[in-house]
């Protein structure tokens, strides 16, 4: 069986060291024209994203073969790093470590995107604003009672994205500032993606969640923070700080076919139309 | 032009014999992809047995046994890997479930099988095979958007996910299955055994349960045990009304988690070769050697000679 095993992997690296030198020529000799394989895995978040990024790229570059497909943010350094896919999508920055994440080495971190996150609670509920401390707090189960933030006397519903999700790792950073969220107790769930979050924090009318900006709609309503309304205009102003890149990552530099997709998201022409379109904000409108 | 006849037999002869390997070859054929085919059977279960163990038992090189079996605490990114909350959790439910959907079952079995008229049998035996084919997330759609505002509003519970809601959506999911194989085995029971009850001038419910059902038994439990393989593996339904939240949830109305809902909540936001990656395959082992327990108490309960 190792033998086996042996023979193949031989086989299969023997035929891309033959295909890889053979692309190598064609390179040198038509330089505009882009050839060879992009795989991208990762983010559900991300993933509208990438596959229309992957049709528009596909069509000026027909040569290209080109696959998207999206999981879970940390399925795509995973698979970077295995060499399953060339390109990585994911909600944080991989090559540092996060709350729960060690950082991966080796791989190169492209921001393509920037995505909003918002505090959200059901439409009924008077309360408007939250600081930090508050969030802190009630997501860590010591504040359990909205009235204690200025709502009604009615108990808090803590809902949480399970462990491992972008949106959760971007939340507890940028708006609890790395605190710890609760684990347990009659007032706390956990659920699987942004719509089943969407779907409890609408269902439940003392609920408090988070969720992306561009989800927030019909019987949920986004809290400010710390006085500062969840808009568009303030996160590219700086005002509004609960927001997070999107990246791309590659092992090592991106190079060949791989380098032209990231550089084509990363484009004025991208950034500002079809990125804009599907509502995230462009990199470039962010004022640092 | 005629042939002389003895090369007419010869080539008559020749023409046989290709005949009759040509048969033999089909049969030969036929044979092999027969046996292939219940081989490639085997050995799909037998390395599905193997990896899931092989990932699974890496977990004990972390975690001992004792916390991985015994201990409540199920904290990953802290380096706690208890998961008695999900085994305690899956039996739990699987025996909440039986509780509710096992004597309802039974009843709706006896009134087609004994009761109900012609007509209405016809309608409910395929409505029932229906009901099974009903996707699970369907179920648990169902339950998140109209179970948990139910139980909210009725029991007080706050986030209203929970055994109860979990096991009432089991309880409808696994239903037509026993009901159906119950119904089947009630039927089989032999029409000369009731009419004997009768003739000795038993009543309706005499017959019943006294004739018929301990004549069913076996086919009856068959159907439970059934019933309780889909609800120990059903997931994705369960893992939308249960809270996925790892701690006990004895009073019903508290979010708890079971062995499918977590792994399925966590398995792809884990890193490969994570000590958590294996304690998830050690679950998925666990709920695997379940139901094959399972399985083997059906075939020793099943009556001789079946």
């Amino acid at each position: 069986m190792k033998s086996l095993f042996k023979k193949l992997s031989f086989v299969a690296l023997s035929s891309a060291l033959l295909l890889g030198s053979s692309l190598g020529v064609t390179e040198k000799a038509e330089a505009s024209q882009v050839t060879g394989k992009v795989v991208v895995a990762g983010s559900s978040a991300l993933l509208p994203l990438t596959q229309q990024a992957a049709k528009e790229f596909k069509k000026a570059n027909p040569k290209v073969s080109i696959s998207v497909s999206g999981t879970a943010s940390i399925v795509g350094p995973q698979s970077v790093s295995k060499g399953s896919a060339t390109i990585g999508a994911c909600d944080w920055d991989a090559t540092k470590p996060v709350p729960g994440f060690n950082a991966f080495k080796g791989l190169k971190a492209y921001p393509i995107a920037v995505i909003p996150f918002a505090t959200i609670v059901h439409k009924s509920n008077p309360v408007k604003n939250l600081t930090t401390k508050q969030l802190q707090d009630i997501f860590a189960g010591k504040i359990t009672n909205w009235k204690e933030v200025g709502g009604k006397d009615e108990p808090i519903i803590v809902i949480n994205r399970v462990h491992g999700s972008g949106t959760r790792v971007n939340y507890q950073m940028k708006a609890l500032k790395g605190s710890a969220f609760m684990t347990k107790g009659e007032n706390y769930k956990e659920v699987q993606s942004n719509g089943n979050m969407i779907q409890a924090v609408a269902t439940t009318p003392n609920a408090i969640g988070y969720t992306d900006l561009a989800y927030i709609k019909g019987d949920i309503k986004a809290v400010a923070y710390n006085g500062i309304a969840p808009t568009v205009q303030n996160v590219t102003s700086g005002k509004y700080p609960v927001w997070g890149y999107g990246y791309l990552l590659t092992k090592g530099e991106a190079t060949g076919a791989n380098k032209a997709f990231i550089q084509y998201i990363q484009s004025k022409k991208f950034q500002q139309g079809s990125l804009k379109k599907l509502k995230f904000i462009p990199i470039t409108a962010m004022k640092k | 032009m005629a042939l002389p006849a003895s090369e007419v037999r010869a080539q008559h002869e020749q023409q046989k014999k290709k005949q009759w390997s040509m048969k033999y070859m089909k049969n030969k054929l036929f044979r092999y992809v027969c046996l292939f085919s219940a081989l490639f059977l085997g050995i799909a279960l037998f390395s599905i047995v193997i990896f899931i163990s092989q990932t699974g038992f890496l977990v004990f090189k972390d975690v001992s046994w004792k916390e991985f079996f015994f201990s409540a605490t199920w904290e990953p990114y802290e380096g706690k890997y208890g998961a008695a909350v999900f085994i305690a959790g899956t039996l739990y439910l699987t025996f909440l479930t039986l509780l509710i959907s096992t004597p309802i079952a039974l009843a709706v079995a006896i009134f087609i099988s004994e009761i109900a008229p012609n007509w209405l049998k016809n309608v409910m035996r395929p409505m029932l095979d229906l009901l099974v084919g009903i996707p699970s997330i369907v179920y648990g759609y169902l339950g998140l958007t109209v179970l948990l505002p139910f139980i909210r509003e009725k029991t007080g519970a706050l986030v209203g996910d929970g055994f109860l809601a979990a096991a009432l959506v089991l309880t409808l999911m696994i239903l037509p299955t026993i009901t159906r194989i119950s119904d089947d085995a009630i039927c089989a029971v032999p029409n000369y055994l009731r009419e004997a009850g009768y003739a000795l001038g038993s009543t309706k419910l005499q017959v019943i349960s006294r004739i018929v059902l301990p004549a069913a038994r076996s086919g009856i439990l068959t159907a439970i045990i059934l019933g309780m393989t889909r609800a120990i593996g059903e997931t994705m339904a369960v893992v939308m009304v249960i809270g996925n939240t790892a701690q006990f949830g004895w009073d019903l109305i508290t979010p708890t988690s079971v062995l499918t809902s977590n792994i399925v909540m966590q398995i792809i936001n884990v890193q490969f070769h994570s000590t958590w990656n294996y304690a998830l395959y050690m679950m998925a082992f666990l709920l695997l050697f379940i139901s094959l327990v399972l399985i083997v108490i059906i075939r020793k309960l099943r009556p001789k000679g079946e």
